[in-house]
């Protein structure tokens, strides 16, 4: 009986430090782009741009600008903000997951590793969403597709150009502002 | 009030002048005696003010009359100028015999100086090369004093006008309508003094064609630069100039990309010792075991250049041109003028009508290689690999020959013309000189036949008329913009399967190499030794428990 | 077994119970860190997994000095004096006799504390993969010296870190085999609890 106890207690350990262990990179992830930083980023705007459902850009970050003006140095990261008020509105709305607005606006990561490859980051919303309940997993799924659709790279597709946010802030955390949320 | 406050500001700059004016080490010093708020007259760390010889005290008409008065002081110094590449653009290798320099090098940017001197001499220290062959290279009065010991800034040799500067105010570039000011000679050559990153930057940080564009590691970005993007040239702290490791004897600059020095020797020179060896080093200051808290990264120095940690990334101020596509060029809108495309960063052209396709890249993280200092070039008549990519400058290199580094390097790459017949490297005639009307040049007519038939006559060389586009590549050692030590490489950048390093062979490297077939085999035994033991209790426990 | 009077004996002085426990220790973290190093897992973090591996390395070295001066000062060395003698009586225990609670064919005295087998295996660990990782330890810590030295034109890194990565699975599996070993006594924890308190419990010798 304490056998069966006992190896019951292990297997439900070893699954939980098996889940802690790949949680982190079950709840975001990461593609590797085709194109450098800067056309990744302005493909991803212009995606966005272009998605309808009420998507807006509202920031373009670059804290590594931030590290270089502290004196340090940090490969390239820009961090593409978009919101849809469509999405946000039903969720700032209902008072018991009012605390996701930490999640808002929508964020993009791209950026450079050692390797040299520009990769693109995100949060994995439609795994996110669900655990707070049906109101939020039902939108975090659509913006979950429509995020896919963020991160197309068509190469056929011509070069767009980088939108940078009208009050862009100086050389620290980048500028936020712009339109949107 | 003032009268006090003034006389504090002399006496503050005086005593930072006196101290900065022994040892030539203390140069860094003069820029922040320079500062000094308010100082009523510049105090020089120089013992001789140029604004006080009557020798500069005339109106001078042009460059070469400068020239003539520095001259009359300092009576050796056109000879020696005479001595350097600076001056001859010429350079055998005595390693191979090679004939390099500006006049014989073709690279992979604007490709070669050969029909292009009026314009390409704007960066020679000398005036009126109109040809490279021509070029009267025994003249005294044309060397270029001012292009290096300008302090003021004003000193400015505008492409086009065969390394002269604008002597009267010109429209520049022409049709552009601005006006390029006439420089003023008599304040300039009054205000001479030591180069400065300004002055050697003049030219080096916008090779290529721009700023930026050719080393990556040599950019506008050095005139200021920060902390993060230098640590020795950082304006607020160390603040070197570049011969402050480029230290100059006798104009004759060490540090050249054509004799670079694969493994500097061990330890860090000492003053009063004569030293053959290069100042231009790492080593030259500190030596070979510089790590003093982490000492097991002096076991690195044997085969890692310092660059390689110590500059991660290159280009970290502004973009640099990573590759450049000549076969596009010439491409014109539909009403026959030249096209400009930006880039998704908006700030510089991925299209040129007049150059091609580039593409530009920021925080470049370099390729790797083993370095002796050894180079080969392809040079004009060299055939080149149509196959494959033709190498333009080849540096030599191994794990075992003692003499080599691991090196950082920028790898340009692009696609310039050659001959079909001679299957050798062609030199385009691209600029034209200021004013001149001339059919040939391609940034006046887009015209390649012309322009390579133009190049070829200038540079000697036979053209079948026949001429395609190659693959080439151009390796550039990367060693300025040393970034402060705490963004050096960490371990597992290199010490990884994937890492920096997962292409240079030759060492064994922690947890980047092991070999597979003993892990699969030590793992199996001791996988199996466990089942083993594992079998052997529990047949123990179950046969004693029944016993 | 417990039918059999017991009687105890003092085989573990404490040095060497000491030496013992200190290089299991070290040894345990070796391996730990070694594979680390080696590209096999992440734990530490590359550069304090080298420099672990390095400060243990040293310390063990410093230990195995103290070690190699005790046995032969107190002539304990001798307990490793190999014998072929009941090795095959060992081997059959090992594997037919311990299952039907045979008699274990080697008595331990204060003279003969390891047996045949035992003492083949000990004296294989300390002369043979001792040694083996000792050295290519020591080429490993040295590299950048072999310039200066003249070594790298007879060594090459590769097949220095290659038998080292030898040894290590061989202490590995030694590890493995010993730690079960252990367990083999007249109950599972009878040698652990010995090489702790010093006292070994034999079978009481019956006609004397």
């Amino acid at each position: 009986m304490l056998k069966i106890v006992g190896s019951f207690v292990l297997g439900i350990v070893f699954t939980g430090v098996l889940g802690w262990n790949m949680m982190g990179g079950m709840m975001f992830h990461e593609h590797l782009s085709p194109f450098g930083v800067e056309e990744t980023v302005a493909r991803i705007q212009h995606n966005i741009e272009a998605a309808g459902n009420g998507w807006s850009l509202s920031g373009l970050r670059n804290p590594a600008a931030a590290v270089k003006a502290d004196g340090g140095n940090a490969l390239p990261v820009m961090m593409v903000e978009a919101c849809s008020t469509k999405y946000s509105g039903p969720i700032l709305n209902e008072d018991s997951v009012r605390f996701l607005s930490i999640l808002m606006p929508c964020k993009i990561s791209v950026y450079k590793k050692n390797d040299g490859k520009t990769y693109i980051g995100a949060m994995n919303a439609g795994l996110l969403g669900p655990m707070f309940g049906p109101l939020v997993g039902d939108i975090m799924s659509k913006v979950a597709a429509d995020q896919a659709k963020f991160i197309i790279m068509d190469p056929s597709k011509p070069t767009p150009q980088i939108i940078y946010p009208k009050a862009a802030g100086g050389g620290g955390g980048g500028g936020g502002g712009g339109s949107g949320c | 009030m003032r009268i006090t406050h003034i006389l504090l500001a002399a006496l503050a700059g005086l005593s930072l002048a006196a101290g900065a004016s022994e040892p030539p080490a203390a140069a860094p010093a003069a820029p922040a005696a320079a500062a000094a708020p308010a100082a009523p007259a510049k105090m020089l760390s120089s013992t001789a003010d140029h604004s006080k010889f009557k020798e500069l005290q005339q109106s001078f008409k042009s460059g070469p009359e400068v020239t003539k008065a520095c001259l009359s002081c300092h009576t050796e110094a056109a000879k020696q100028i005479h001595k350097t590449k600076h001056w001859t653009w010429e350079w055998v290798n005595p390693e191979n015999n090679q004939k390099l320099g500006k006049k014989n090098v073709i690279n992979n940017f604007c490709t070669a100086t050969a029909s292009n001197e009026k314009f390409c001499s704007s960066c020679h220290v000398g005036y009126g090369m109109e040809n490279a062959k021509t070029f009267d290279y025994t003249s005294e009065t044309n060397v270029d004093c001012l292009v290096c010991h300008d302090t003021t800034g004003a000193y400015k040799k505008l492409p086009g006008l065969a390394g002269h500067p604008t002597y009267k105010d010109i429209e520049f570039p022409p049709g552009s309508g601005k006006i390029a000011k006439a420089v003023d000679l008599p304040k300039i050559a009054q205000a001479v003094g030591k180069t400065s990153r300004d002055t050697c930057g003049a030219c080096h940080f916008f090779g290529g064609g721009g700023d930026a564009v050719k080393h990556g590691d040599l950019d506008s970005s050095l005139k200021k630069p920060a902390k993060y993007l230098d640590v020795h040239m950082d304006a607020k702290g160390l603040n070197f100039s570049c011969a402050t490791c480029h230290a100059t004897q006798g104009h004759n600059i060490p540090g050249s990309r054509y004799t670079p020095t694969g493994k500097a020797e061990d330890a860090a020179h000492m003053r009063g010792k004569e030293n053959k060896g290069n100042p231009a080093s790492c080593q030259s200051c500190h030596g070979s075991a510089p790590h003093k808290a982490k000492e097991r990264l002096n076991s690195h120095t044997d085969k890692i250049a310092c660059q390689t940690c110590h500059v991660p990334q290159f280009a970290r101020a502004q973009p640099t041109k990573m590759t450049w596509d000549w076969s596009t060029a010439g491409k014109l809108t539909p009403d026959g003028k030249r096209m400009k495309i930006p880039d998704a960063s908006g700030h510089h052209d991925k299209y040129d009508s007049i150059k091609g396709n580039f593409t530009y890249e920021s925080d470049v993280v370099p390729e790797y290689a083993w370095l002796n200092g050894k180079v080969k070039y392809t040079l004009l008549g060299d055939p080149v690999n149509t196959q494959g990519v033709t190498k333009i400058n080849e540096y030599g290199g191994s794990p075992t020959d003692g003499q080599s580094r691991i090196w950082p390097l920028k790898v340009f790459r692009g696609k310039q013309p050659y001959d079909l017949e001679t299957k050798s490297l062609l030199v385009p005639h691209t600029a034209v000189g200021y004013g001149e009307k001339d059919d040939s040049g391609f940034w006046a007519n887009y015209k390649w036949d012309a322009a390579l038939k133009a190049g070829a006559a200038a540079a000697g060389q036979p053209f079948s008329g026949k001429f395609d586009f190659v693959s080439t590549e151009m390796s550039w050692p990367i060693t300025h913009m040393v970034a402060p030590k705490a963004d050096a490489l960490t371990c597992t950048q290199c010490h990884a399967k994937n890492g920096r390093l997962a292409s240079i062979k030759g060492v064994y490297m922690p947890r980047r190499d092991a070999n597979g077939m003993l892990d699969i085999i030590g793992w199996l035994l001791a996988a199996a030794t466990l089942a083993g033991v594992l079998i052997h209790g529990g047949l123990r426990t179950y046969l004693g428990r029944k016993g | 077994m417990s039918a059999h009077a017991m009687q105890k004996l003092y085989v573990f002085k404490i040095f060497e119970r000491i030496w013992h426990w200190s290089q299991a220790g070290l040894i345990i973290f070796l391996l730990i860190t070694g594979f680390e190093v080696h590209g096999s897992y992440a734990n530490f973090g590359f550069e304090k997994a080298v420099n672990y591996h390095t400060i243990a390395a040293w310390s063990l070295v410093g230990l195995w000095v103290f070690a190699i001066f005790w046995h032969f000062t107190t002539g304990e060395w001798k307990q490793y004096i190999p014998t072929l003698a009941k090795v095959d009586a060992m081997a059959k225990y090992y594997l037919f006799g311990i299952f039907v609670n045979a008699p274990h064919p080697f008595r331990l005295t204060t003279l003969k504390k390891h047996n045949p087998l035992q003492r083949l295996a000990y004296l294989g660990v300390m002369l043979f993969i001792g040694p083996l990782i000792w050295f290519t330890g020591w080429f490993y810590i040295f590299f950048d010296k072999w310039h200066a030295w003249g070594w790298d034109k007879y060594l090459s890194l590769e097949w220095v870190a290659f038998f080292h990565t030898i040894a290590a699975f061989m202490m590995l599996l030694f590890l493995i085999a010993h730690v079960y070993l252990t367990t083999t006594g007249h109950t599972p924890l009878a040698h652990i609890k010995a090489m702790i308190t010093g006292w070994e419990e034999v079978e009481a010798e019956e006609k004397k």
